[in-house]
């Protein structure tokens, strides 16, 4: 998978994006052939290993943001750098810059049900970009957003695509969401039918 | 495990209501376990203090047909007082102590007594035995318990007959006049006792230099065997004591039980609901990094926590009550002195290091193990299930 870049797995619902992301995320194992991730083979690490490159390496953002609801916005983005091994100075500066991407930083000690969607998945992007992962997967991140929501999420993953040179990963259907991204690959029950790259 | 602490921490506090609720249920059985094993220290220990300061010293010698618990061996049950403690006896470090069989007569009626001689000058027991050396004209001074007083239906300065048999065996009989009435929660002190003087009571019997028990107050003191007295350690003397308490506490470790099995229940209850309500969350801790066995751990901790919580807020809310308790005592609702058995009518808790540490340990070790339990489920658990919740 080429790195620096903005792709997407388009595919009608109920055929196997969320699986492949999560083959991808190391949360499942192909059940034949093999997938490489950032030159580690999936289906050979131990749960250990995969949480170690989770850990490390990669960022997730859900449909349903998937955020901590009993922390605050600081707690759950501060969650990712707590496994790593950062200073609470560290991770402060680290959390507060995180914030100040997304535009969050007047709402650090709210906690997720005092937010809307938009600042739900916000929060989430900065969760799973605060360490500065090289590979970021979002399954359908704005489904759950009105258009001027989703635009604006995409908007900041394209930011920091370009800022940080992560990989964004999406996995949609979503033809508004399809349009932001520069590498489409269209699968069509599980097959590979049509690969674009489209800008730099 | 810092990490796990940090986390269990943030997700109860963040819980709010049901945290608390968990935990106040769990410090209560905290307190409630404490204050009562605090109480059963106490008893044990007024019960030992208070025999020792009106019943049998620091240790006795008893005449060897003596048995407090057969009236029968009292006639017989007295001999000479050994020369070899004459010397103990003389220096107030030793009591000799005559007991007889007799019988009183208040309001015409008639009751078996015990009749006990003891020196009007002794230290050894809390007694008020200088009333004995009281000038009574027509009759013997005595004083008796206030169980004994109540019973008889008598009052200080009240005169009873009563009657025995000397030494060969020939009644006899005469008023007592009680010139004090004490209070003591040793049983045997109290029923069925009246108390002469000691050589008014030779003097009765016809037994002079004789006694039946003789009662010392330093045990360190290295005493040589003597034939025919048998020598009672107050370890020995106690052990009735003992094995009361050791009958109490197994009779109340089934309240503790229910409480901790009350308390856990609530715990292991809100475990399984929290691992079937938060299949999101542990899926999400998953795909962040952790393994599924610090997801375990995780979820053990933050059960454990609340027995970690309960005990700091037992000691917030519990620590003024048991020092207040300490001080003010336990008084019991019914009269005490009916349990035949030595008990102060307000009893006072004595808590322990030991006690309050061993009390915490064992409910924090039950409780890590029922947190445990049904977080080994979330082992088995596929994450990418787990992200979307939909585990039944």
């Amino acid at each position: 998978m080429l790195q620096n870049r903005h792709l997407v797995f388009r595919q009608q619902s109920g055929s196997g994006k969320t699986t492949m992301l999560n083959i991808i995320g190391s949360l499942d194992i192909p059940s034949a052939g093999e997938v490489t991730v950032l030159n580690h083979s999936i289906g050979s690490l131990t749960q250990k290993e995969a949480a170690n490159l989770r850990k490390k390496s990669l960022g997730f953002i859900f449909q349903s943001y998937n955020l901590f609801g009993v922390h605050n916005v600081f707690e759950n983005i501060e969650f990712p750098l707590l496994l790593l091994d950062y200073t609470a100075a560290e991770r402060k500066k680290m959390v507060m810059e995180a914030l100040e991407w997304l535009g969050l930083t007047d709402k650090i000690r709210s906690k997720p049900p005092q937010l809307s969607g938009g600042e739900c998945q916000r929060v989430a992007i900065a969760r799973a970009m605060v360490k500065k992962p090289s590979l970021v997967l979002a399954d359908e991140p704005t489904a759950n957003l009105d258009a001027a929501n989703s635009h604006n999420i995409l908007r900041s993953m394209e930011a920091l695509n370009r800022e940080f040179k992560t990989t964004f990963l999406f996995a949609t259907h979503d033809d508004k969401v399809i349009s932001y991204l520069r590498r489409k690959i269209f699968l069509d029950d599980g097959r590979i039918v049509n690969d674009e790259l489209t800008g730099n | 495990m810092k990490l796990a602490i940090k986390m269990a921490y943030r997700n109860l506090v963040g819980a709010g209501l049901r945290t608390w609720l968990n935990v106040i249920v769990l410090s209560f059985s905290f307190l409630v376990i404490i204050w009562m094993k605090g109480i059963i220290t106490g008893w044990n220990h007024q019960a030992k203090v208070d025999m020792t300061n009106w019943e049998i010293g620091e240790g006795q010698y008893w005449q060897e047909g003596y048995d407090p618990h057969d009236p029968f061996t009292f006639t017989d049950s007295h001999a000479p007082v050994p020369e070899e403690f004459l010397g103990e006896i003389e220096r107030g470090d030793m009591e000799p102590s005559l007991i007889a069989q007799g019988t009183i007569y208040p309001q015409g009626r008639l009751q078996s007594v015990m009749i006990r001689g003891i020196d009007p000058k002794q230290t050894i027991f809390m007694l008020p035995s200088y009333k004995l050396d009281t000038l009574v004209t027509g009759a013997i001074p005595s004083i008796i318990g206030s169980g004994m007083a109540k019973n008889l239906k008598v009052n200080v300065g009240d005169r009873v007959m009563v009657q025995w048999r000397d030494a060969d065996g020939t009644f006899d009989a005469s008023e007592i006049f009680i010139t004090e009435i004490f209070t003591v929660s040793v049983p045997a002190v109290d029923q069925g006792q009246i108390y002469l003087s000691l050589d008014t009571l030779r003097s009765m019997l016809g037994l002079e230099g004789e006694a039946t028990t003789l009662t010392y107050n330093n045990s360190e003191v290295t005493r040589p065997a003597v034939e025919g007295w048998v020598h009672k350690s107050k370890t020995e003397l106690t052990s009735a004591v003992d094995e009361l308490i050791k009958v109490k506490t197994a009779g109340t470790s089934i309240l503790y039980i229910i409480l901790i099995t009350l308390a856990m229940l609530a715990i292991f209850d809100t475990q399984v609901l929290s691992i079937f309500r938060r299949q999101k969350e542990i899926g999400t801790y998953i795909a962040l990094g952790y393994t599924r066995r610090q997801v375990v751990g995780l979820f053990t901790v933050e059960g454990t926590m609340y027995a970690v919580l309960a005990a700091l807020l037992s000691a917030a809310y519990g620590l003024p009550f048991l020092a207040w308790q300490a001080k003010v005592g336990w008084t019991m609702p019914v009269d005490a002195s009916e349990f035949g058995m030595a008990i102060a009518q307000t009893l006072y808790p004595v808590y322990s290091a030991g006690l309050v540490i061993g009390t915490v340990l064992i409910i924090t070790t039950v409780t890590a193990l029922v947190s445990y339990w049904p977080s080994r489920r979330i082992a088995k658990m596929n994450p990418t299930e787990a992200l979307r919740g939909k585990i039944q």
